[in-house]
């Protein structure tokens, strides 16, 4: 496979992941605060702020009052505004279009549907009532393209770079969403009752992530700040946990990479090292310091993706 | 008999000097087309208007479309397709095929002579100064070998029926012809909405183009090669044609590559991989002479791979087509094809070639200055329908204007009469009816070492305004499927 394209593959997967997450973050961090229990949460501005954070907007950390249409036209549709939805839906297109040639006619047929399913989607219907039905179409058409690599696919070196990209990505992802969530917890304390430790957050968390409901089979309890961490981080069986996404990112660098023994200065080494430190944490470890397992965590990530462009991408 | 009260055909109307490919000059329906007709014609304008538009949905979710810019938003638009498909009986397309073999095949000799020995000249058939004068001739292939002997492996010959039933050869493209991928989308599209007449007709299959055009590139892989690495290369993804360049690399199996994705280390080719350099044997190259080595030819060139000519000229790479083959599509070549066929092959041509006057004879100059109306004036090196005058379309100022320009640069033009090319029902949205239009028909043709192969449809252009000659769809012109019948 050539490097340019297996670099566009890796983007290509990336940006199909990240779409995703922006989209139910915006929904459920929307339909929530509907029925938050105190006042902050409740708020509009609170709510607007933590989905300008999500994506990285520095508006998020500025005084000024924001405007729900313009913030949210901002991250969903808005051509202009590099990380909204449509440019990382236009920008998996692009990528997928220059590699056609080796990705099946049903996934590129997808990703082109789903294209051209964001670019009419009417900004005015959006802004006013339609921000449910286009985040959970986004949400459905991504499915649909995580389905579509996975069957219609061989399972060989290009499914493994578009899945070293999707991993990579949504282990970011959820890191982002748990910080932003981490942070909205911290801000949304001191009303009655609503400690940091049982903050609505948690809940809010888990429905960002599509994970609430395994969570509760699996406790069979309220969450809490560090059930929910437990199982979004380290829970090997949770899908959208970190620990699952290393695994998963570990699986996918042996077949580029098919070498028993690793180079130091390789992906596989890097990617065998960090799964490593994972498997063996604990609560009691991500307890004592959350924000700071919170920036390892993305720091590694950027590095394994780092390592990855300078091992198979660049010439 | 057929009811001709049929609703979607109500209202056409058949223009009696105008060739129609499927009624008669009686206004009957010809023999082949009438089933065709007869389950068309079952269809109620509404009904119509879905499949028309099922059909261009089709095209769409494919991704066969282009861009065009309306104010402020880029929109994607598909390349007009028409659905009701053009038939061509057995024994008119045998004309076709051995006559399109035929030309390639003679044009490929034509190539090598003129890059080595010159007989055709030294011989006076063709004068020394039309190929010298050409923009396309390349002293870098001046006694350079390809691989297999092979310049022009991929032809696209343009051809028409005239208002006498013949076909007729307008053109050989043999540069970088475009449109196969076409032919295949539009028997997709048919297929999605009209599956059901295919029952009544024994149609050949178009989907065989990839694998017969691999094959045939690896019979001219270079000396030494035991199983050639081919790729296909194109200028990148906002090139007009990409979606045909990943279709041909993705039904063949082998890789798309850019410029940049290439480079040259010892005079062998490599593409750059995951796993590191792999060596290329065969480039079916989709990027114009000028643009493929920026140190051979247009140094400005961002999109070919400096050192590929000279790879090519040590014979450790193959080029399809060959630098240079542009010197003989030239349109002023054009019209020695049937001395060109005697030459080399000692054969009668199969398919007619158009009478052309050469503007360059003082002779032919004067016949074309007093006949303008009657003529369509071609400049000799332009592709895509552009610079093409029709004379009876002028108006006096305007005809002015082009012979002030023939008599600036004769060599650049030459004049044919105006063909009449034949016409076929065309569904047109604006009117919700079926019109005539004018088609033609290019067909493909791969050449190998010892090897040939014709797909059996082409692709048949339409020139959707009414009227209209030209058919390219650079100028607004939509295409049908094609359907050579078996035997």
């Amino acid at each position: 496979m050539l490097a340019r394209v297996a670099n566009n593959l890796f983007w290509m997967g990336r940006y199909i992941e990240r779409s995703e997450h922006i989209a139910r973050y915006l929904r459920v961090n929307y339909f929530s605060s509907l029925d938050a229990p105190n006042q902050i949460s409740q708020s509009r501005q609170f709510v607007l702020r933590s989905m300008l954070t999500l994506v990285g907007d520095p508006a998020a950390d500025e005084e000024e009052e924001l405007n729900e249409t313009e913030v949210l036209y901002k991250i969903g549709l808005d051509p202009n505004y590099s990380s909204s939805i449509l440019n990382n839906v236009r920008n998996s297109r692009e990528n997928a279009n220059s590699a056609r040639d080796l990705i099946s006619t049903e996934l590129y047929e997808s990703i082109n549907k789903f294209y051209h399913f964001i670019a009419n989607y009417d900004a005015d219907v959006y802004t006013k009532n339609g921000l449910d039905d286009f985040t959970r179409n986004v949400t459905e058409m991504s499915a649909i393209l995580r389905g579509k690599v996975r069957s219609t696919l061989m399972h060989d070196e290009i499914y493994a770079i578009i899945m070293m990209g999707a991993n990579i990505e949504r282990a970011t992802q959820v890191m982002r969403i748990i910080s932003s969530k981490y942070n909205d917890a911290l801000k949304a304390q001191g009303s009655y009752g609503d400690k940091f430790k049982n903050s609505f957050e948690w809940t809010t968390l888990l429905k960002c992530t599509e994970s609430y409901d395994m969570m509760r089979r699996h406790y069979k309890k309220t969450p809490t700040s560090i059930s929910t961490l437990e199982f979004l981080i380290l829970n090997p069986d949770c899908p959208r946990s970190i620990m699952n996404s290393l695994n998963q990112i570990c699986k996918h660098i042996k077949i580029l990479d098919t070498k028993k023994k690793h180079d130091r200065d390789s992906t596989s080494f890097l990617v065998g090292k960090v799964r490593a430190e994972y498997e063996f944490k604990s609560m009691v470890d991500i307890e004592s310091d959350i924000q700071l397992i919170i920036n390892n965590t993305l720091t590694h990530l950027y590095e394994i993706s780092q390592k990855m462009e300078k091992e198979f991408f660049s010439y | 008999m057929v009811n001709l009260e049929n609703q979607i055909f109500s209202s056409y109307q058949r223009n009696p000097v105008l060739f129609d490919e499927i009624f008669d000059q009686e206004g009957q329906v010809k023999e082949v087309y009438s089933k065709l007709f007869e389950l068309y014609g079952g269809h109620s304008i509404s009904e119509y208007v879905n499949l028309n538009e099922k059909a261009k949905s089709s095209f769409f979710n494919q991704g066969i479309t282009f861009q065009v810019y309306d104010k402020k938003k880029t929109k994607e638009k598909i390349f007009p397709f028409d659905l009701f498909p053009r038939i061509i009986p057995p024994e008119e397309w045998e004309i076709i095929e051995s006559g399109c073999i035929q030309r390639s095949k003679a044009l490929n000799l034509f190539l090598w002579d003129v890059y080595h020995d010159k007989n055709i000249i030294k011989e006076g058939i063709v004068p020394m100064d039309l190929i010298s004068s050409s923009a396309n001739y390349l002293d870098q292939m001046v006694n350079l070998d390809p691989p297999g002997g092979i310049y022009n492996h991929i032809s696209g010959t343009d051809v028409i029926k005239h208002s006498d039933g013949q076909y007729y050869v307008l053109e050989d493209n043999i540069r970088c012809p475009s449109g196969v991928s076409y032919v295949i989308c539009n028997r997709t599209a048919l297929k999605r909405a009209l599956f059901g007449v295919f029952d009544h007709y024994k149609t050949y299959s178009v989907t065989n183009y990839a694998e017969n055009l691999l094959d045939l590139l690896e019979t001219v892989k270079p000396k030494g090669v035991d199983v050639p690495n081919v790729v296909v290369i194109t200028p990148g993804m906002y090139n007009s044609a990409f979606y045909e360049h990943s279709y041909l690399a993705k039904t063949m199996g082998v890789e798309l590559v850019e410029g940049r994705d290439l480079f040259v280390e010892n005079d062998f080719v490599y593409m750059k991989t995951i796993k590191g350099p792999q060596k290329v044997d065969v480039i079916y190259r989709r990027i114009d002479d000028a643009f493929i080595d920026p140190l051979e030819f247009n140094p400005d060139s961002a999109l070919g791979v400096p050192g590929l000519f000279a790879a090519y000229k040590k014979g450790n790479v193959t080029l399809a087509n060959a630098p240079g083959t542009g010197v003989a599509d030239d349109k002023a070549i054009y019209t020695y094809m049937p001395e060109i066929i005697k030459y080399y092959l000692n054969e009668e041509p199969i398919l007619n070639n158009v009478k052309t006057y050469h503007c360059s004879r003082p002779k032919e100059l004067r016949y074309v200055l007093n006949n303008i109306k009657n003529l369509v004036i071609k400049p000799v090196d332009e592709a895509g329908g552009y610079g093409i005058s029709i004379g009876n379309r002028l108006s006096d100022k305007e005809i002015e204007v082009v012979k002030a320009e023939i008599l600036l640069s004769p060599r650049k033009y030459v004049a044919q009469p105006i063909m009449s090319l034949s016409v076929h029902p065309t569904y047109i949205d604006e009117t919700e009816s079926f019109e005539q239009r004018h088609v033609d028909l290019r067909v493909f043709t791969v050449l190998g070492k010892d090897k040939e192969f014709v797909l059996k449809g082409g692709l048949t252009r339409v020139a959707l305004k009414r009227g209209n000659l030209i058919v390219n769809s650079s100028q607004g012109g939509g295409s049908k499927d094609t359907w050579v019948l078996k035997t």
